[in-house]
């Protein structure tokens, strides 16, 4: 650098410090609200549930001036987590009938999603493009309606006699069930029937999602690897197994973890089409907590520590999700 | 040797092939429609019709009854309730997109100290379920006095992590140029923003607008829990109570269901290619 330049940047500095200082106030006094807000609306409450756990908490009981928690709304340690896992309390022992039923749901969704949604995008993806749109779009509708509407119209076509799917059984020369969401003795391999209905509706609201997103990623799977496996005699199948869904292993895996993720927290479906019934077979952590917080009303401090066992399986996921996302996979 | 794909086309089996292609995506479209249509069907039957068993797929005197019913009971408030819904979802659109795009452009644009942390906590706010801090929203609700009010919906959710997110990440692709340029020619900072950022984020803005107006419009978990008064539910909500009130006549409760989902239906047909399209990125942002 020679002492000219050095004396002309010397010589535009002051202006452009100046510059800067009024884009950083301009940042600053923009972002500060936001930020605050965003404190004030998700990182106190964060920390709010995670204290409230360790509390035995009720609104209506005078409590100190930080929180409400203390004086009447004591500190109880880990006892809530305690009573969760090893208590004998009713709220307890249902909790941990949620947390079995929320992975067995969890569990029985991702494999049907996939099995539906990977095949299904394929043949998709081989067919004409405008008749793909349309499929997709269609495929897709069951995502964007009012969660609430469709359960009703579950709740119709699993009504026992003369619902649509006791029709379809009957119709086909299979026995329906009397009960399709009601009878508590109906268990196949120790899945009960009223799970596998909530399941299969489930699966059919969500795998519009699932669905686009390998179809957008198989158009970005370069043509010539599959057509290259064509050459080698591969049929479809061979194909679809030794070419597809290795090149897809990452969608597949985020997708996976994705689908885990907001079917532990499904609630609509559950709260309207079972109320977690029959004899809590599909009674879930979300479900708990919401009846244990706001329809029972019981102790508050029980709830938040459901919720935070709620969020660390969710952030354990999550935190395999974005490990998963920095891999860098090669074609 | 022939290279073109006219002999590939005789193959029987490449016509099999092609065939069970579209006969599978078939079953998947009619098993995708069936409870839509089977629904819209069914809500056009006479009450006696519905009771029948086995009931038959198609109403032998189609009638708009339930409808018209559902329209002209005076007894409940459903102007109100579809008022509510339409007055949070709009507000809802208008605060996100403005809140989302603002400080998405301050994100992106600009150089100063604490950044980092600053869309450290925005990144923390997409990964923190709502689930979890529904319980001490709940309680914050409760001591800002709004509970039961339509502002519980509404102020909780003016800054969306997310949309800041989507916003930031388009805002990024656009040259600082034009903002360096507007700047000489003494804009002020707020007017680089509205004038020259603003003008050119149609399309984001239309997906972010889409789908919180979805979201908004079908919410069900924190208006159950904020709202209780009749007169201030939210279309879900009038539904769920209107199920409980007719459980014995399902016309009326089916024909409830389609009216709540058409108007989302109706965005769909106009959307529908911007609404797929960002659903399908939404696994790689």
């Amino acid at each position: 650098m020679t002492a000219a330049t050095h004396y002309l940047q010397k010589l535009k500095a002051p202006p452009q410090g100046k510059l800067m200082a009024g884009q950083r106030r301009f940042a600053y006094a923009s972002l500060a609200p936001v930020l605050l807000y965003m404190g004030f609306f998700s990182l106190l409450p964060i920390l709010w549930a995670f204290v409230l756990g360790f509390f035995s908490y009720t609104p209506i009981r005078e409590g100190s001036w930080f929180l409400g928690l203390g004086g009447q709304n004591p500190f109880v340690g880990i006892d809530n987590y305690i009573e969760l896992f090893f208590g004998d309390g009713k709220p307890a022992e249902v909790f941990r009938l949620a947390l079995l039923n929320t992975f067995m749901f969890a569990a029985l969704v991702l494999p049907l999603n996939l099995a539906i949604t990977l095949p299904l995008a394929v043949l998709l993806e081989s067919i004409g493009e405008k008749l793909k749109t349309l499929f997709r779009a269609i495929y897709f509708l069951p995502t964007i309606s009012s969660a609430v509407a469709l359960t009703i119209i579950w709740a119709y076509m699993y009504a026992p006699g003369w619902g649509l799917l006791s029709l379809l059984f009957k119709a086909v020369g299979l026995v329906p069930p009397k009960s399709w969401l009601q009878d508590p003795a109906a268990v196949y391999y120790g899945v009960p029937l009223a799970m596998i209905c909530v399941v299969v509706a489930y699966v059919w609201q969500d795998f519009g999602y699932n669905l686009v997103i390998f179809v957008a990623a198989l158009q970005s799977i370069p043509k010539s690897l599959r057509e290259a496996a064509r050459v080698d005699g591969a049929n479809a199948f061979q194909e679809f197994w030794l070419v597809v869904v290795p090149l897809l292993r990452r969608t597949i895996l985020l997708t996976s973890v994705l689908t885990v993720i907001s079917s532990l927290q499904v609630f609509v479906i559950f709260q309207l089409l079972t109320r977690g019934g029959p004899r809590n077979q599909t009674q879930t952590m979300l479900l708990s907590i919401y009846e244990n917080a706001f329809r029972f009303a019981n102790n508050l401090g029980l709830s938040a520590a459901m919720s935070m066992i709620l969020f660390v399986i969710i952030l354990t996921l999550t935190v395999i999700q974005f490990r998963a996302l920095r891999t860098e996979w090669e074609y | 040797m022939n290279p073109t794909p006219a002999p590939r086309r005789l193959n029987p089996f490449w016509l099999l092939g092609k065939s069970g292609t579209y006969a599978v995506l078939i079953v998947g479209l009619v098993a995708t429609l069936l409870p839509f249509v089977y629904i819209t069907i069914s809500s056009l039957k006479t009450e006696a019709e519905l009771r029948k068993t086995p009931p038959d797929f198609f109403p032998q005197q189609p009638t708009l009854k339930h409808y018209t019913t559902i329209l002209t009971n005076v007894d409940i408030s459903i102007e109100r309730n579809v008022m509510n819904s339409v007055v949070v979802s709009f507000a809802r659109v208008a605060i996100t997109l403005f809140t989302s795009s603002f400080a998405g452009y301050i994100l992106a644009k600009y150089h100063f100290k604490g950044k980092n942390l600053a869309f450290g906590v925005i990144l923390i706010q997409i990964m923190i379920p709502f689930q979890v801090v529904m319980i001490p929203n709940y309680l914050i609700v409760v001591k800002l006095g709004l509970i039961d009010s339509l502002w519980a919906l509404i102020i909780p959710t003016m800054v969306d992590a997310f949309g800041i997110f989507m916003m930031k990440q388009f805002i990024e692709s656009l040259p600082a140029e034009l903002m360096d340029a507007a700047r000489m020619d003494g804009a002020s900072e707020f007017g680089i923003y509205s004038r020259i950022v603003l003008p050119q984020m149609g399309p984001p803005l239309a997906s972010l607008g889409i789908f919180t107006f979805m979201a908004t419009w079908n919410d069900y978990l924190w208006p159950l829990i904020v709202l209780t008064t009749p007169e201030n539910r939210t279309i879900p909500l009038l539904l769920v109570w209107y199920q409980t009130q007719h459980s014995s006549n399902q016309g009326l409760v089916l024909a409830a269901s389609m009216l709540t989902l058409l108007p989302i239906f109706i965005v769909y047909i106009f959307a529908q290619r911007w609404i797929v399209d960002q659903a399908s990125q939404s696994a790689f942002k």
